[in-house]
């Protein structure tokens, strides 16, 4: 009887915060009990390209740390795609967003890192660790466009979005600087790692459309149906358009 | 009959039936003059018992918004409460306590006062005394004595006063206290209240209350008069008088754009009836129709025979429009601006004057020198019907036959002999061009996709970049010129376009010999050349009688009215002027043969532009062209020629600035001559070409949007006359159109007025420029701030990295950019020019501070102000020899600026000092 009490009273509170918090966007997070997850993969059909190594061409002595290479596409040795974000179109109820704020930094004229999820309506904080001139410009539909300068002695600015859509960055100084911001209205995203695998947790029991994207393959959605306690498989094969 | 009997008959009947009819008479006559004949009454009522049915429903809606608002119950019950208070228990004894006590301290103060006075006026009569005997030279002391006395008693009886009036005071504060209550609350209740009470209100006004009922208002005339509007016949000034409103009850009003006619709210009751306030304009200004009339719709709208006005619907009230603005290229006005585009630029202007549209340009290709540049068998064809050869050309089709066709050409190419032959002997043939190499024709294809041939030309059949309303296109399309031009003609065309014709449109790209040889190589390669025997065909058509029928043709036709063509210098416009058109009489309009076209002004006009010889008869030849527009072209092409009306509107109706006006007519003429709005975007119209740059705006030709606040008119004139690269890394290039002075004056003022600026002149005085801001401002543009060298160019000074992540060279700041501009630009790039890659250093919309805060005390628009003035000082500045700097890191950046330059390039700099130096330097 106790612990039905403290669940309730917990989920009660996180869901009143969350409410409050998040009042003007739809999600409602929260505890998510006898949740599944689903894990897959990302995979590039076809022969995979090179990485194209980028001109560091401009303030070299900060810039040049090793060779750069474009994050346009990068597929490792089995064929996974790195840096796809795969999401859940339809969910509006489930676990709450993770704590801790979204930081993009940079660090050697790169966006570290490549593609940062920044929930709606949160503060996104922009470092610069370089100590050189910098400038965030935003590429967006939904959202207002942002170029904002960075010069050297403003190490952290912080800027925020009201929309969820995928928005560019750009360095206008360093043309070669390209990031993405993932902003998103619920937590079920994430970004595959270097063997495009990923994993969603704590999604609540339920039939999702599951949804990738890639910058320069575009999208696929998928039908997954996530059982409590269970752990569902998806497989996501994309090609060169 | 005898007479007894004629006595005797009764004519009750006869007089019964007159009776009768006189009475129904009567009442006909009545009904007729206070209902039939007054359609109005019936509207204003209908309208009352709208308006009145609405305001109550507004009035029940707020009563019920009150009695739904809890706030608005507390402070009833509130005050309730307090009133009660007020009334008995203790604050009510209190209340009266006070009272009583109130009366007893106004006693004590009243008696005080009544002394203070009687004081003051003994003293008054002390004075007399006293005065009295100084004069008469006896004792004083006595008169002295009562006065001092008396000012003693004064200054008592000011105490006694001062004392009975805190006393009153603190009674009555003590009372007001205990109101003060009642009376918050009481005005709470009316501020929420105040909302009703003016809706209650709404309903008195509409209504007139005779003891328990109430009666909508009488109907009367509503009249608008235009004082010395119009002109009777002997040029005296008449009053208009418009009654429109007397039945569109709800034109001018808010909440009735659902309503029933004539009811109707203006459906764009904002943009229309709130730049032109019906009480100055009336309705008949912009509407014609027949504004006094009453008595029907039809006679109102001036629906009836022999009105020579009729009401304008839809989109034709724009034909009003020009009246009074001369330039008419504004909000709600675009389909009389495209019509007047059209108008001047279609070709109409060549064969018929139309006042204020007479000195435009011939809009046709000069043809002096044309047999330098033709194939002859093209021309015969094109003459015949240029519509085969480019579906959407300006020049219209005349119906020729063969036999004409060859007759005109014969003519075209007689007379540009000479001049044509004088020209190909100082243009001669170049080598080098081959549009078989298929590199060469590469290289031309990536140059005309890149320089900005697309901003004015399709380069593929079907490609229409630089529309002329919706059928045409203003320059030509050349997915087949290899047709039409020979390759001699087009190298050096390209290379120099005023060579060939002085009064060309094209511009020079200012082409190296070798970009002019691929272009060409590429041209070529776009359609079948004629592969005909030139030289066969012009020997043919040479003939001399041939020729001689030609040059008749030429004439009856009008061809010069758009060409320039030789021995016809002296020509005139062949067709009837039309500057007063809109108000031809439907008798004047020749309809010919056609009983299937309704008579109306225009339906004859579509139908004349449309078909224009559908009203030729045996007896009567018509010569007026084809011009294959499309009908929304022809519809705004009659909205323009509507608006040429005998009437002038007078001065009083115009707009103010006509100066401003002027500039805006005369600049936007030049602008649409050299299309420049192909490649730019100005004044929020055109650009077309930046589709192409959509990856990256940055390399496409600059918006120009508030172009004018942003350059010096000196500046701009020069540049205009001579452009320079201002944007080393644009591939697409800045002609020079070998504008006129006049014509680039006429730019420079138009982009003024667009901004409003009366005096474009800017004066920048360096040495009043303050030190210490020149300083900051040096010191903020350094690496260890905004470090803005990153990306400008200084001069020589170029920044690091390929030439499309530059930007524009800080050291023309000083002669090109307005002081002004400069700050609002650092303020915020974005706002002037979205998409700009210049980012913003600053956030002005909130109060927290984002510059440094160890310049100028971090106040943020002082720094943007520290800027501008050290950008001001940039082009003057002396070149000298980059120092060389022992130990970079002991250098103040203020101190490092001071004498150097930038013909260090960057690549010495990186070897010789660390990276703070060669930024700076």
């Amino acid at each position: 009887m106790l612990n039905f009490r403290m669940i309730a009273q917990s989920a009660a509170l996180t869901l009143g915060a969350a409410l409050v918090s998040t009042a003007a966007i739809a999600y409602e997070g929260g505890a998510v009990a006898g949740g599944g997850s689903i894990k897959g993969t990302v995979k590039f059909k076809g022969e995979a390209p090179a990485q194209e190594v980028l001109d560091v061409n401009k303030d070299k002595k900060v810039c040049a740390v090793g060779e750069k290479k474009s994050n346009e596409l990068v597929v490792g040795a089995d064929g996974g795609i790195r840096y796809a974000v795969v999401s859940l179109t339809n969910i509006s109820k489930g676990k709450a967003f993770p704590e801790g704020e979204s930081i993009l930094d940079q660090a050697g004229c790169e966006y570290l890192p490549y593609i940062v999820i920044v929930p709606t309506g949160s503060e996104l904080v922009i470092k610069n660790s370089d100590g050189i001139l910098h400038n965030i410009h935003t590429y967006s539909d939904k959202n207002k466009a942002v170029n904002r300068a960075q010069p050297k002695f403003k190490k952290k600015i912080k800027e925020s979005f009201a929309e969820p859509e995928m928005v560019k960055v750009t360095c206008d100084v360093h043309g070669w600087m390209k990031g993405w911001l993932a902003v998103v209205d619920h937590p079920y995203y994430v970004i595959t790692d270097e063997k495009g695998a990923f994993e969603l947790t704590d999604v609540p029991a339920g039939e999702y459309e599951i949804k990738v994207w890639q910058e320069k393959l575009g999208e696929s959605t998928q039908k997954v149906t996530v059982a409590g306690g269970a752990e569902a498989a998806v497989t996501f094969e994309l090609a060169a358009k | 009959m005898s007479k007894a009997d004629e006595e005797k008959k009764s004519y009750s009947s006869v007089f019964l039936l007159a009776v009768a009819l006189l009475l129904a008479t009567a009442i006909w006559i009545v009904w007729d003059d206070q209902i039939s004949r007054r359609p109005w009454k019936k509207y204003q009522y209908e309208f009352s018992e709208m308006q009145i049915d609405r305001a109550k429903a507004e009035v029940t809606a707020e009563q019920k918004r009150l009695d739904d608002s809890s706030d608005y119950q507390t402070v009833v019950e509130e005050l309730r409460e307090a009133r009660q208070g007020t009334e008995g228990g203790e604050t009510g004894a209190a209340i009266s306590e006070l009272s009583s006590r109130e009366a007893a301290a106004r006693i004590v103060f009243d008696d005080a006062d009544f002394d203070l006075r009687l004081v003051k006026s003994q003293i008054e009569e002390a004075w007399y005394e006293f005065e009295h005997a100084e004069l008469m030279h006896v004792d004083t002391t006595g008169p002295k004595h009562h006065l001092e006395e008396l000012e003693a008693k004064k200054v008592a009886t000011e105490a006694r006063v001062a004392e009975a009036q805190a006393r009153l005071d603190q009674i009555l504060n003590e009372k007001e206290e205990i109101f003060s209550v009642v009376e918050t609350l009481e005005k709470q209740k009316k501020e929420m209240e105040s909302g009703l009470g003016r809706l209650e209100q709404n309903v008195e006004g509409l209504v007139i209350p005779v003891g328990p009922f109430e009666f909508p208002k009488i109907p009367k005339i509503q009249q608008v008069v235009l004082n010395e509007f119009d002109r009777n016949a002997y040029n005296q000034p008449l009053a208009r008088v418009d009654r429109c409103t007397s039945c569109h009850t709800g034109i001018n009003k808010d909440g009735f754009e659902d309503a029933e006619h004539p009811f109707r709210t203006h459906p764009d009751r904002k943009l229309y009836l709130g730049t032109h306030s019906v009480e100055k304009f009336g309705c008949t200004p912009c509407h014609q129709g027949q504004g006094p009339a009453v008595n029907s719709p039809e006679q109102a709208h001036g629906w009836v025979k022999h009105w020579l006005d009729p009401m304008y619907q839809g989109d034709d009230v724009q034909a009003g429009c020009i009246g009074c603005h001369d330039n008419v290229r504004i909000e709600g006005a675009e389909t009389i601006a495209l019509g007047e585009k059209l108008f001047e630029q279609v070709g109409c202007v060549g064969c018929h004057l139309v006042d204020g549209y007479g000195d435009l340009p011939k809009i046709g290709p000069y043809l002096r020198r044309v047999s330098a540049k033709v194939d002859a068998d093209w021309l015969v064809d094109w003459v015949k019907n240029p519509h085969e050869f480019r579906p959407r050309t300006k020049m219209p089709n005349f119906y020729f036959d063969q036999a004409e066709a060859e007759a005109i050409a014969g003519y075209i190419l007689a007379s540009s002999a000479k001049e044509g032959e004088e020209w190909l002997a100082s243009h001669p043939a170049p080598g080098g061009i081959d549009s078989s190499d298929a590199a060469l024709v590469a290289k031309g294809a990536e140059l005309a996709d890149s320089l900005g041939c697309r901003g004015c030309h399709g380069l593929a059949p079907g490609e229409s970049p630089a529309l002329l309303g919706d059928s045409k296109d203003i320059a030509p399309n050349l997915g087949n010129i290899a047709e039409k031009a020979n390759q001699r003609w087009m190298y050096h065309w390209l290379k120099n376009p005023r060579g060939y014709s002085p009064e060309a449109r094209m511009p020079s790209l200012r082409l190296s010999d070798d970009e002019a040889k691929a272009l060409v190589s590429y041209l070529g390669t776009l359609g079948e050349p004629a592969g005909s025997d030139d030289a066969a065909t012009r020997d043919r058509l040479l003939d001399a009688d041939n020729v001689a029928e030609g040059e008749a043709l030429v004439r009856k036709y009008g061809c010069a009215g758009c060409h320039n063509i030789p021995g016809m210098e002296a020509e005139s416009r062949i067709g009837v002027e039309l500057s007063v058109f809109g108000s031809k009489p439907l008798e004047e309009l020749f309809f010919g043969k056609r009983t299937d076209i309704p008579h109306t002004w225009k339906d004859w006009t579509y139908n004349k532009i449309n078909e224009p010889r559908i009203y030729e008869t045996d007896r009567i030849e018509q010569v007026m062209p084809h011009f294959a527009l499309s009908e929304e072209d022809i519809d705004a092409i009659l909205v323009f020629l509507a608006s040429r009306q005998e009437a002038k509107v007078p001065e009083a109706y115009k707009l103010a600035d006509r100066q401003r006006e002027q500039a805006l007519v005369d600049g936007l003429r030049v602008i649409e001559h050299y299309n420049c709005v192909g490649c730019h975007v100005i004044n929020d119209q055109g650009g077309a070409i930046l589709a192409r740059y959509e990856e990256n705006p940055s390399l496409g030709p600059p918006i120009l949007n508030g172009e004018g606040a942003k350059v010096q008119s000196d500046w701009f004139y020069s540049f205009l006359k001579q452009p320079v690269p201002l944007r080393p890394w644009l591939k697409i290039r800045m002609p020079t159109f070998g504008v006129s002075d006049d014509e680039a004056r006429k730019i420079v003022e138009y982009f003024a007025a667009l901004e409003g600026i009366d005096s474009p002149f800017v004066h920048i005085d360096q040495a009043a420029l303050s030190p210490e801001y020149v300083e900051a401002g040096k010191l903020l543009a350094s690496v260890d701030y905004f470090s803005c060298y990153t990306c400008h160019q200084q001069g020589e000074r170029k920044p690091e990295g390929p030439e499309e992540g530059w930007a524009p060279d800080l050291a023309m700041a000083s002669e090109r950019l307005n002081p002004d501009w400069i700050v609002e630009w650092i303020k915020d790039p974005q706002a002037l020019m979205p998409g700009s890659r210049m980012p913003a250093f600053y956030d002005f919309s909130d109060d927290s501070p984002d510059g440094p805060d160890d310049v100028l005390g971090g106040n943020d628009l002082e720094q943007v102000k520290a800027l501008r003035d050290y950008l001001l000082t940039l082009g003057s500045m002396p070149v000298a020899a980059a120092p060389v700097v022992a130990d970079p890191e002991r250098v103040e950046p203020a101190a490092m600026d001071q004498g150097t330059d930038g013909t260090a390039s960057s690549e010495t700099s990186n070897a010789a000092a660390p990276e703070t130096v060669q930024v700076e330097g």
